[in-house]
């Protein structure tokens, strides 16, 4: 093996000829390297946009790419403005060291909430503008000619007279001009580069095998470390003995935290091996007795309370359901879910006494900046985070870093060595921050036309956003795990959304569409329970409920694509749904076949979304089609059972995600952008697709499954 | 990929600006408190200031730009002042602009202190400002701004 | 009277006169705001320190009015001009009646 450093320029690269071929790692050697060359470089012409002699347009991204392309997403929007060459463009990280000295130049660096484009649409169109004016007025005032009597297009300003320049002449002459505060965006009609879809920046590296992840990052002189952690969540570390590790080949020490101890050896596989064989005991506090049964229990507590907090409450539920017709009652169940991230948690980091650097695929540079910074006590001016593309985040890489503390405590411990701190996939299992366990009961009156007229849902579940920001619960309603109910879109003249927070020891997380994978299947599946007891079709008695809402528009749009019209083909089954969630719309149909009444054949899954605006429809038809495989997936497979305080799953064997041969032959994605607004597109097609299923697993079997995940209930995929 | 929990500050542009102006009130102009602060914080100045004017300047509140969780956010309040028997600073005041209640802190002080720097640790509910105001012997009305990010609350 | 948690305090043992030292007092409690909930959401009450003084020789030297915002064991750091050998006495109050003391000698030498 060998390494050599490259520095004295800006970018430093480390090669890595190893024996499988090289992995070169390039980063941003900050500060020194960049002051010592501060000559050389191009400016920016704004804080978001450099543009080189040779026209290469490097334009600087805030948030994380993780695969849903915003690599490719943020820079359209900019480039749309910018008027530049297209293929001149090279995305970068937006450096969160700079963020931080900058005062949060970048705004917002954190990823999830589907929030990459609609939150930052505006100021990132803006930065585009911004720079394409300051190169125009440089020309001009080159030129000695009115700004307004230039254009630019394809990275070329050009005058009436017939002048012209190029962006990458006048950049450096643009970048000492102030930056205007309100340039004008174009008007709709005038996108070229918004709504297509070029080739996206981040997929050849990852279809080649080129692309680097964190748990790819090699340094020179590095260690490696593997770490175990309290089995139970909030218990403590009360002794190991380090003697029976301290022998063992390639061990170099270990290193303890309040709830965790790890080993570092010169390979990672040494210092797993070691801390498997690490006698550790733990004080597992008051939480070592808790179970699934005991926390259904505990949630049950919150379905039988006489009172719990309201989160919606329109005219009169209790007096609707008295006199009702016909009075239909159900409850519905989802378990703990795992990220299951395909990289585990990891986090190389190097500390020094003056600073740290750490190399994270992060979600959040500015969480994993000050958790660096907090562990180490260096300042964040002196802190550097790297941040690597994700290998799949899902929610896990955001706002707990506890890796990244870990990886730098135990840094702190070998001054000027850096320490590449992985989590085994058995730690990853076990130590997540789980979607949360929910249980609700659900109510609802008809009358004798089968009119649906009132409705109570009562739920019990776990609070996510009190662990994170407690003040947005108000009244005891967390405003998050409540969504589809207290924002349910359906004409329900009575409704009354109850919520009873039940919280366990066990760490919840936001994972990817949060309550929007739970509520959407214990709603969606209800309404299908009342279509049937008010003999009409599911897809016809929702109609008429959604009048007027964007919600109908993704509904008729898969019924039509689905021929709901007509019957299913012989032995085939539907289901369908519809949810609203992160800024957008979408529906669903789900087309089944089920043999021996336990395997489910999943013949085809329609999905609609109306997003208002779509930036790269290709990147959204990923965006939908990788959803209704993380639906399919859940429903079926995904399970965290807690026993004696901990978690009983610690791989893939036992917590099986979907694979190639389940994966249905056809997933038909459907756009149908209504304009005027910015939805989300990571998270939302995920709701739709699991009710979807439900419902046409029941048109087949007339089993109503009420509980996730369905091997549960004896069900399979066919492969 | 994973939540959308920004609710109090995303979808409220109106109040965004409200905040933006808070910043541009206190921090660059010389303004009436009530002038154009969110509701509550109004409220807690005017309580606490009535109609006086708080000038920028004078005081530096120092703080971490991000913190993992606030709940234990380091912070120091340096006021420009003597600390003379004629020249000093009465009392200094901390207000957080979104939690559940604006005010943190009420210190008071005097020449006997020798110089005006305080240090404490506070608790911020989320990502907000922090305005740190001092009263001084004249009866004038200083302040700071200072926005912090807690990044635990930034979700996903 | 319910009881508060240990107090520390850091006083210099000795100053020359006009010297300003620099002083740190921490108290040992929950400062509970009120708004933090148990496990079913509910509001857990508050219990907060209300008030921290500083007296030196007799003269209050140093007031602090805390509201719930102010982290877990309050801490703080001030200042006092040296000006003569005494006695600092630092007194928390919480507002379920709570008191703690704690008391530090500083030598001040001309």
């Amino acid at each position: 093996m060998t390494q050599t450093i490259e520095t004295g320029r800006r970018d430093f690269l480390i090669k890595t000829a190893a024996a499988t071929g090289a992995l070169a790692i390039g980063f941003k050697l900050p500060r020194v390297a960049q002051a010592a060359d501060g000559a050389a470089q191009t400016p920016e012409v704004t804080h978001w946009i450099v543009i080189q002699p040779d026209e290469t347009v490097v334009i600087r991204i805030a948030r994380s790419e993780l695969g849903q392309g915003t690599f490719t997403g943020l820079a359209q929007l900019v480039a749309e403005e910018l008027e530049c060459d297209w293929s001149k463009v090279r995305p970068e990280y937006a450096d969160v060291n700079e963020h931080v000295r900058r005062n949060r130049i970048f705004k917002d660096m954190s990823t999830g909430g589907s929030r990459g484009i609609r939150d930052s649409q505006e100021y990132v169109r803006q930065a585009g503008a911004s720079a394409r004016e300051m190169l125009v007025a440089a020309a001009a005032q080159e030129w000695g000619v009115p700004a307004s009597e230039c254009k630019a297009a394809k990275g070329v300003i050009t005058h009436t007279s017939g002048k012209r320049t190029t962006f990458g002449k006048v950049a450096a002459a643009a970048s000492k001009l102030e930056i205007p505060k309100e340039p004008k965006l174009k008007d709709q009609k005038d996108w070229k580069l918004i709504g297509t879809s070029p080739a996206r920046f981040d997929i050849p590296d990852k279809t080649t095998g080129k692309q680097i992840y964190a748990a790819d990052v090699r340094l020179p002189g590095m260690v490696y470390a593997s770490v175990v952690q309290c089995p139970v969540f909030g218990g403590k570390l009360k002794s190991f003995d380090e003697s029976k590790v301290k022998g063992m080949r390639g061990v170099k020490s270990v290193v303890a935290g309040d709830d965790w101890v790890a080993v570092v050896a010169d390979n990672w596989w040494r210092a797993n091996q070691a801390v498997k064989a690490l006698p550790v005991e733990w004080d597992v506090g008051e939480n070592g007795n808790v179970s699934s049964e005991s926390i259904k229990q505990f949630l049950r507590t919150g379905i039988e309370a006489k009172d719990a907090p309201v989160a919606r409450k329109d005219g009169d539920a209790a007096s609707a359901l008295a006199g009702a017709a016909k009075v239909i009652e159900a409850e519905y169940y989802a378990p703990y879910l795992n990220h299951a991230t395909m990289e585990p948690q990891t986090a190389t980091a190097l500390v020094t006494d003056e600073r740290v650097d750490v190399w994270v695929g992060t979600q959040n540079g500015e969480a994993t900046i000050t958790a660096a910074s907090e562990t180490a006590g260096i300042p964040l001016e002196n802190v550097y985070a790297h941040k690597m593309h994700a290998g799949g985040g899902f929610g896990r890489r955001g706002p707990h870093q506890e890796y990244t503390k870990q990886a730098v405590k135990i840094a702190q411990t070998m001054r000027g060595t850096p320490v590449r701190l992985q989590w085994s996939r058995e730690e990853d299992m076990r130590q997540g921050r789980y979607r949360p366990v929910a249980l609700v009961k659900l109510r609802a009156g008809l009358d004798k036309d089968g009119n649906w007229t009132g409705w109570h849902v009562r739920q019990a579940d776990q609070s996510i956003i009190i662990t994170v920001r407690p003040a947005m619960i108000k009244d005891g309603v967390d405003p998050i795990n409540t969504r589809c109910f207290q924002d349910n879109p359906y004409a329900v003249p009575n409704f009354t959304n109850e919520y009873a927070m039940r919280n366990t020891h066990v760490p919840p997380g936001f994972w990817r569409a949060v309550a929007h994978t739970n509520n959407p299947f214990f709603r969606e599946c209800f309404i299908d329970e009342l279509a049937l007891a008010a003999g009409k079709d599911p897809y016809q008695f929702r109609r008429p409920l959604l009048q007027g809402k964007k919600d109908l528009g993704v509904l008729d749009a898969v019924a039509k694509a689905a021929g709901w019209d007509k019957p299913a083909p012989k032995g085939l089954h539907r289901g369908i749904a519809v949810v609203d969630s992160y800024g957008s719309f979408t529906a669903a149909v789900v087309e089944l076949s089920v043999e021996g009444g336990k395997v489910i054949d999943v013949k085809r899954v329609i999905v609609a979304i109306d997003s208002g605006h779509v930036v790269h429809p290709d990147a959204v038809k990923a965006q939908m089609e990788g959803g209704v495989i993380w639906g399919l997936s859940s429903v079926m497979h995904e399970e965290i059972t807690i026993e004696n305080g901990r978690v009983v799953q610690s791989n893939f064997a036992d917590y099986p995600v979907l694979r190639l041969a389940e994966t249905p032959p056809k997933i038909e994605t459907i756009i149908v952008p209504s304009g005027g607004f910015w939805g989300g597109v990571g998270e939302p097609p995920i709701g739709g697709v699991i009710p979807a299923l439900a419902n046409a697993l029941f048109a087949a079997t007339g089993k109503r499954v009420r509980s996730m995940p369905l091997k549960n209930h004896g069900f399979s995929y066919k492969t | 990929m994973a939540v959308n929990c920004r609710i109090g500050s995303r979808t409220l542009p109106g109040r965004r600006r409200a905040l933006r102006s808070l910043a541009a009130g206190v921090c660059i102009l010389i303004v009436r408190p009530a002038a154009a602060t969110p509701g509550e914080l109004a409220a807690a100045l005017r309580e606490s200031f009535g109609d006086r004017q708080i000038q920028r300047g004078k005081v530096k509140l120092e703080m971490p730009r991000l913190a993992e969780s606030g709940n234990v956010v380091p912070v120091t309040v340096i006021v420009d002042s003597p600390m003379t028997e004629r020249e000093y600073v009465k009392s200094v005041h901390l207000f957080a602009e979104k939690n559940n209640l604006p005010r943190i802190l009420e210190v008071q002080l005097g020449p006997y202190n020798g110089k005006a720097v305080v240090s404490t640790r506070i608790r911020l509910a989320t990502t907000q400002q922090v305005l740190a105001v001092a009263v001084l012997s004249d009866d004038t009305l200083w302040s700071a701004v200072t926005e912090i990010e807690v990044t635990v609350s930034s979700c996903g | 009277m319910s009881r508060m948690g240990k107090a520390r305090v850091r006083v210099p043992e000795r100053a020359a006169k006009g010297e300003v030292v620099e002083i740190r007092a921490m108290v040992d409690h929950p400062h509970e705001s009120g708004f933090r909930h148990d496990n079913m959401g509910r509001p857990i009450p508050r219990h907060i320190v209300e008030s921290f003084t500083c007296s030196y020789n007799g003269r209050e030297i140093f007031r602090a009015k805390l509201h719930p915002a102010v982290s877990t064991n309050p801490y703080f750091m001030f200042h006092a001009l040296a000006m003569e050998s005494g006695e600092l006495v630092f007194t928390w109050t919480d507002d379920q009646g709570g008191v703690a003391t704690q008391t530090a000698r500083i030598s001040v030498t001309d």
